[in-house]
């Protein structure tokens, strides 16, 4: 029996030995020395197949197809796209980046892909920048975390932000017919569909506790930041020096959104539901919600839905946006890194990006260029978020500021913020105090 | 006259029924089937009626719409196809793994025995994700990720240790004197096992398949981490598409979800309910 | 006369080859898919090994540091305590609950019986990602049901916009009512089993002697119980100690990581700041302190049934 135990243990030596040489290869893919200089027009890579990796609702099948078939025209290969769930996609995509048999290209979020790109997860695609780029300027919100030390590690893929959805038949009943300009304008305007609306339940601007994203383009709009990077390259949390902003976010949300939202972020209860059941007059979301409150309540139609970019408290102009979107990722440890260069060329053509990113699915395009060109052609009700896209801001392009969010302590101090909780001293301290540990 | 003793016999043992506990039960049923019955309604009801700040009990316009999207929009047979096929794996293996080991633990004696134990026992105490990122790169350096066989035997893996434990303890349970009065008419060791011992602990069995069945029908976490293409995922990240951080929740389509999802475990606990129980004492009890 | 000796049931307990053979399949799979992955896990303790590590390779060894660390971090121990308090007011709730709905079943008409144990056997069998889930729709601020029901009642005044997620007393208590409502059936329905073979002689004869139901009850059937209940509390204990799905979803760990029991914080640690060297620490303690609170009753389970070998 001894004896066996001894086989065994050895055994699980080995084993071990072997997967930890599995992990522990750094792995270069021997395909970065065989790369062009440029990206080729077409390849000769009959039979094989590119893993790509799509977070879901981020493009729909209409897109994937026109990416597929043109890809598949350029190369003779398969694209195989799997879509991806939110939940545990941080640790899904980290640990399939690190084996040696990795998916491709994936589709990352541009508030998480700094974190990638800073710790090697990512190809290094800086000389294809011009191939990829095709002559356009891509959106700095897009392109800047996904830039580390001047080196590019991600492709811009679309933008989304958010402006203010408002129910257009509601507010006309309430004596308002005009969107807001100004911030004055917009207060009267909710005040007065606050008082024409005087249910319990009902908000005049249902507005979450939790969402950071409003909360951050208080901050900035007060020219305030939420994190700056310092000389020596490392982030410092700047949370405590926008009082005055917070202030000013948890009076705006007291005033116009019922108690219930005070702690709460959009997905639950479902504010898109809320606002198509009548319950509130205006939610700030981004433009694909407006397809959700229309199938969550099919007595609305377009013509009863407007938006418009949140004005600005100092009385100019609108509030800098938070740029969300999304940004391609090739893996640094990926077998076809040429094909996915291809890819990614064909998603972020002026093609792809004009007759599908904007013209099917409304999303913003991912450069300044065409996002001049598709202007003429945005839908009057969806105009506010084109407008408020002009003034956009990026969150701190840190390799840390993934662990931030995803660690939720932003929504976290907003939160407690908007219920009262905590003074916005405190919560600021707070966050500043748990940033710190992430940001470094 | 037997079955009049018999009923007497049962009644004396339980004690009489009484008005007020009767009673009380109906309470207790109320209160604790109200979650149930607050999915059920709220999976039959129209999405645009889900959400009302005066509850409504009943379901004043009751629809199917929300099944039908359940099933048919977002590949729910796909995915059930998948969980049917881990799920069995992982049963089937368990039981063969645990009942010879466990056979082996009680009925036998060699050198290491309480050492195996030991350690079995400890394995149960780890919390439950933590070996997921040590067992991934093992996995992926054997080839087994994304494949159902990995899967499967993650599974296994998670409940193995406390089959071993539940069937040892039925094992137990049994006298010495079986083998030895089987030995004496001439079977082999083999034909003990099989034709006596398996048998005999076949409620232990069951009870321990079942928790098998519950840990692997339940997860998320390894079968979303470890599976590549999404037509092999497992019912629980079907449930989680419902409900996402840019699209919100439908409450209504999630609970519809919830009680697909949930259907299969409860009938199949309704059919065995009873051997499950008697399965979960018949160790207790005698050991 | 054929001589029955305890000597041929030593015999058959003393074969190696089938023992061997037999341990093969379940000791071939141990090994492999457990065993391994939890050496890599213990080395894993020992580095520093993080996301970077995970793309580059890099890491270091850091000796007993992340141990350290760990022992030396003041969240640590709340969340410790965290567990004990709450595990333990998991398993005496689910206890009490349970052994009284057994007594209870053992009071009622047939029908009623299978009535409750209908409603129980569904509760006991929904997956506790659905309970989960429901859970959340129950306690939803300004739409949940329950809060509508609370604030009718009158007893807290107003509940119907409160966020039981973000309060830590509140989370407890809805993580602690969803648990102990999936956990109950399996107590009630096993000590009910255990309840129908109580003797009914000495009921009897305690009832002729005057004792009331209530007496009989305390002096005759728990003790017949105790095994039972013994089983169950410590089968509750280790499954408790160990929640994760239910508080995951429905506090995240929140508020600020004070509904973050051992099992939550470890993953946090893990997954959410990709601390892994510091997460494998974290589990192997987790689980030598689990080892130790049920040391005792270990020690009881390998002896007994061993008596005879």
């Amino acid at each position: 029996m001894r004896k066996i135990m001894r086989v065994a243990a050895f055994a699980t030596a080995g084993v071990a030995a072997l997967a930890l040489a599995g992990c522990g290869s750094a792995g270069t893919g021997a395909a970065s020395d065989d790369l062009p200089d440029s990206i080729p027009e077409t390849v000769d890579a009959a039979g094989e197949t590119l893993t790509v990796w799509i977070m879901q609702d981020d493009y729909n099948d209409a897109t994937l197809d026109a990416m597929k078939t043109e890809f598949t025209e350029r190369t003779g290969a398969e694209a195989d796209v799997q879509i991806q769930q939110w939940d545990g996609i941080g640790t899904k995509l980290s640990t399939a980046l690190g084996t040696s048999t990795p998916p491709d290209i994936v589709d990352i979020g541009n508030t998480q892909v700094a974190g990638y790109a800073a710790n090697g997860a990512l190809m290094d695609v800086t000389k294809y920048k011009d191939d990829l780029a095709q002559g356009n300027t891509w959106l700095s919100g897009l392109e800047d975390p996904a830039t580390v030390d001047g080196t590019l590690y991600g492709i811009p893929g679309f933008a989304g932000n958010r402006a203010v959805i408002y129910n257009k038949t509601m507010w006309a009943a309430a004596g308002v017919n005009a969107a807001p300009t100004t911030w004055d304008e917009l207060t009267s305007a909710l005040d007065k569909v606050k008082a024409a609306n005087t249910a319990s339940d009902f908000s005049a601007l249902y507005l979450p506790g939790q969402h950071f994203y409003v909360g951050l383009q208080f901050v900035w709009d007060h020219g305030g930041e939420i994190a700056t990077q310092n000389d020596d390259g490392s982030w410092t949390s700047t949370a405590s020096d926008n009082i005055e902003a917070l202030g000013e976010w948890q009076k705006f949300q007291d005033t116009y959104s019922v108690a219930s939202a005070d702690t709460v972020f959009t997905d639950s209860p479902e504010q898109e539901q809320i606002f198509a059941d009548g319950k509130a007059g205006a939610i700030i979301a981004t433009n694909g919600s407006m397809a959700t409150i229309l199938a969550a309540n099919p007595e609305l139609t377009d013509a009863d839905l407007g938006s418009f970019a949140l004005p600005s408290q100092s009385g100019k102009g609108t509030q800098p946006v938070m740029l969300g979107g999304s940004d391609w990722g090739i893996a640094a440890k990926s077998d076809n890194q040429l094909l996915a260069l291809i890819w990614a060329q064909i998603a972020t053509s002026d093609k792809i990006q004009k007759d599908h990113v904007f013209g099917d699915q409304g999303l913003m395009p991912n450069s300044v260029e065409v996002g001049e060109q598709i202007l003429p052609d945005v839908p009057a009700v969806k105009s506010g978020y084109f407008e408020a896209a002009l003034t956009s801001r990026a969150t701190p392009a840190s390799p840390g500021w993934t662990d931030v969010e995803s660690a939720g302590i932003l929504k976290d101090m907003f939160s407690t913020i908007a219920s009262g909780a905590a003074t916005p001293e405190e919560a600021a301290a707070t966050y500043d105090q748990k940033a710190a540990a992430y940001l470094k | 006259m037997s079955t009049n003793t018999a009923t007497k016999t049962r009644r004396r043992k339980l004690g009489r029924p009484s008005p007020i506990a009767n009673t009380i039960a109906l309470v207790f049923c109320i209160l604790w089937a109200f979650p149930i019955y607050w999915m059920v309604k709220t999976a039959f009801t129209k999405r645009s009626d889900a959400l009302n700040a005066t509850p409504q009990f009943f379901p004043t316009d009751p629809t199917l719409d929300n099944f039908h999207t359940a099933l048919f929009q977002a590949g729910f047979f796909e995915n059930l196809r998948s969980s049917v096929i881990v799920v069995a794996g992982a049963v089937a293996f368990a039981i063969v793994a645990g009942l010879f080991a466990s056979a082996a633990l009680s009925r036998f004696r060699f050198s290491g025995r309480r050492t195996i134990l030991v350690i079995i026992l400890l394995i149960q105490m780890i919390p439950g994700g933590a070996t997921l990122i040590p067992q991934y790169f093992v996995f992926n350096a054997t080839g087994l990720l994304g494949t159902y066989f990995g899967l499967i035997l993650a599974y296994v893996s998670a409940t193995l240790p406390f089959s071993i434990w539940m069937m040892r303890s039925f094992f137990l349970a049994l006298p010495r004197e079986l083998e030895e009065a089987a030995q004496l008419d001439g079977a082999s060791t083999w034909q003990v096992l099989t034709k006596i011992l398996f048998p005999l602990v076949l409620p232990g069995v069951l009870a321990t398949s079942v928790f098998t069945f519950m840990n692997a029908w339940n997860d998320y976490l390894i079968a979303y981490t470890f599976m590549k293409d999404q037509s092999m995922y497992t019912l629980p990240v079907w449930l989680a598409s419902f409900s996402s951080p840019i699209t919100g929740t439908d409450v209504s389509g999630q609970m519809a979800a919830s009680v697909l999802f949930s259907l299969p475990v409860v009938v199949l606990f309704t059919i065995l309910q009873r051997k499950l129980v008697t399965g979960m004492t018949g160790g207790a009890v005698k050991g | 006369m054929t001589q029955k000796t305890p000597k041929s049931a030593r015999a058959f307990a003393d074969r190696r080859l089938p023992a061997l053979l037999l341990m093969t399949p379940g000791g071939i799979l141990l090994t492999a898919v457990t065993l391994v992955p939890l050496a890599v896990m213990i080395w894993m303790a020992f580095t520093d090994y993080n996301r970077r590590s995970l793309f580059t390779g890099a890491y270091d060894m850091v000796g007993f540091d992340n141990f350290i660390g760990i022992l030396t971090n003041e969240e640590f121990w709340w969340s410790f305590i965290r567990t004990i308090l709450f595990t333990a007011a998991l398993v005496i709730g689910s206890l009490l609950i349970g052994v009284a709905i057994s007594h209870l079943m053992t009071r009622l008409g047939s029908k009623m019986r299978i009535l409750v144990t209908i409603v129980l056997v569904f509760t006991w069998a929904m997956p506790n990602v659905a309970a989960s889930l429901v859970w959340n729709w129950l306690f939803q601020p300004g739409y949940g049901v329950f809060n509508w029901i609370l604030t009718q009642l009158r007893v807290f005044g107003d509940m119907t916009n409160t966020d039981w997620g973000s309060n830590t007393g509140l989370a407890f208590t809805s993580i602690w009512l969803l648990v102990v409502w999936q956990a109950v059936p399996f107590l009630a329905m096993t000590i009910y089993a255990a309840e129908t073979q109580v003797s009914p002689e000495y009921k009897e004869a305690a009832r002729i002697d005057g004792a009331s139901e209530r007496r009989i009850y305390f002096n005759v059937t728990l003790p017949f119980l105790q095994p039972t209940i013994l089983l169950v509390t410590i089968l509750s204990v280790i499954w408790d100690f160990n929640v994760f799905n239910q508080i995951w979803l429905v506090s995240h760990g929140g508020p600020d990581g004070t509904t973050a029991t051992l099992g939550v914080f470890t993953y946090i640690t893990a997954f959410v700041s990709f601390d892994l060297g510091t997460g494998a620490a974290l589990a192997l303690i987790t689980a030598l302190l689990l080892a130790g609170l049920t040391s005792v009753y270990i020690r009881h389970l390998i002896r007994s049934g061993e008596d005879d070998l």
